[in-house]
């Protein structure tokens, strides 16, 4: 056996994990070579060593008052989630009973089937941008749709430290309000001059930008 | 290492009678704070810090960011105890989460740290400029500190844990050659150190 090989071995050897011929041929080595002895010192020494090191060891500092504050942080932003479902569901269906009564007033029953299928419409929005007429509801509308998307990328930034869990509740949530917004767009397109819808609109979109700027503040304090 | 107050063992062996107790009295405590009893939990904290501590300041490699990982790990241990059904103490519970904040905590440090990378090199501690003390006046905690992480994770959690192979690779998502060729390493850098 060469002195390599017993360095490969030696992990074992300390262990008492080998034994027979092997065992033999790592003691008639060790016994006829002294750096390899001084090897086997070594690690047996630094193997007690590390094994004496305490496991448990006193922070230098107190570090409850630090954990206290972030778990109440955290219980805001868990008693902000645990409110938000009904509170968006509750929004979405404020829209489709909105949008389905001034339907059923204007165009009558057929159109009200119309407005119920939820998917988006690119095109939708490119015909008419916002969707809103009024120019200064539009602008309106347009600042809303801005401030979501920086609050959005913001939310992004933030999805490694927010847990699984939470995230799916705040997509999902989202996507209700965007199901919401949807509802309000295909209606104007079929009523572009109604005033109602145009507030609605712009009122969903506000609705949108509260609810993103309490989730980034409240998921920065976690 | 520089900033530490003191150790305490906390390891020592209990008659089994006490030790009912103590685990009835703190799954009492358990149940208090998975109501939201804030208090309950600090005590629980209290039973537990200097394990925890200890763990991720070894894993880490220094006191500073220990006290980042320790917060770390109880805001987690909160969010996550309504899962803790009492099978184990509530330290083993602790055990892989402290492991798994303090090892993703340093990938996600190193992808933000581009300084981080040097202490991935493996050659490190072979050249370090301020090479440890003679094996006298050896300081076994700076040389950990130095290793690459992944060698100082193996070796920090079978020879100062003493945790088995088949449990490390369990907890770090490796396999047990792995862990056993991490392990061959950092001793192999520890001994080099050692006569240094």
């Amino acid at each position: 056996m060469t002195c390599h090989e017993l360095d490969e071995r030696l992990d074992d050897w300390v262990a008492g994990a080998l034994a027979g011929a092997e065992a033999r041929q790592i003691e008639s080595h060790l016994a006829g070579c002294a750096a390899c002895r001084e090897r086997e010192r070594q690690l047996r020494r630094l193997l007690a060593h590390a094994a004496a090191l305490p496991r448990s060891v006193t922070p230098p500092r107190d570090l409850w008052p630090g954990i206290a504050e972030r778990i109440e942080r955290g219980s805001a932003w868990s008693a902000f989630l645990a409110s938000w479902q009904p509170l968006a569901l509750a929004a979405a269906a404020a829209v489709v009973i909105g949008v389905a009564a001034l339907l059923w007033n204007g165009s009558g029953p057929t159109a009200v089937r119309t407005v119920a299928m939820p998917s988006a419409s690119p095109t939708l929005r490119s015909v008419t941008d916002t969707g809103v007429a009024d120019p200064v509801l539009a602008a309106a509308a347009r600042d809303y749709e801005q401030a979501a998307g920086a609050l959005l990328e913001a939310l992004q930034r933030r999805r490694a430290v927010l847990p699984a869990e939470d995230l799916a509740r705040v997509e999902a949530n989202l996507e209700v309000i965007d199901r919401a917004l949807e509802e309000v767009r295909q209606a104007l397109v079929k009523d572009p001059a109604s005033p109602e819808l145009n507030r609605m609109l712009v009122a969903t979109h506000r609705k949108k930008v509260d609810v993103l700027r309490r989730v980034v503040r409240l998921s920065t304090a976690l | 290492m520089e900033g530490l107050a003191g150790v305490a063992s906390g390891d020592a062996r209990v008659p089994m009678s006490e030790d009912h107790d103590r685990r009835a009295a703190e799954m009492r405590l358990v149940r208090a704070a998975q109501q939201g009893d804030l208090l309950a939990f600090e005590r629980l904290y209290r039973d537990n810090e200097r394990k925890v501590f200890g763990l991720c300041f070894r894993l880490s490699g220094g006191p500073a960011l220990a006290e980042e990982l320790t917060q770390e790990v109880f805001v987690r241990a909160w969010r996550k105890l309504s899962s803790f059904r009492g099978e184990s103490a509530f330290s083993s519970w602790l055990y892989p989460l402290t492991v798994n904040v303090a090892l993703s905590e340093r990938r996600s440090r190193r992808r933000r740290d581009a300084r981080i990378v040097a202490t991935e090199d493996p050659a490190r501690l072979e050249r370090t400029p301020r090479a440890p003390a003679p094996e006298a006046g050896f300081d076994l905690e700076k040389a950990i500190a130095a290793l690459p992480p992944g060698a100082r994770a193996v070796f920090v959690l079978h020879d100062v844990e003493g945790r088995t192979h088949e449990e490390i690779a369990a907890m770090l998502k490796l396999a047990t050659g792995t862990s056993k060729a991490q392990l061959f390493r950092a001793r192999r850098l520890l001994r080099q150190a050692l006569v240094s």
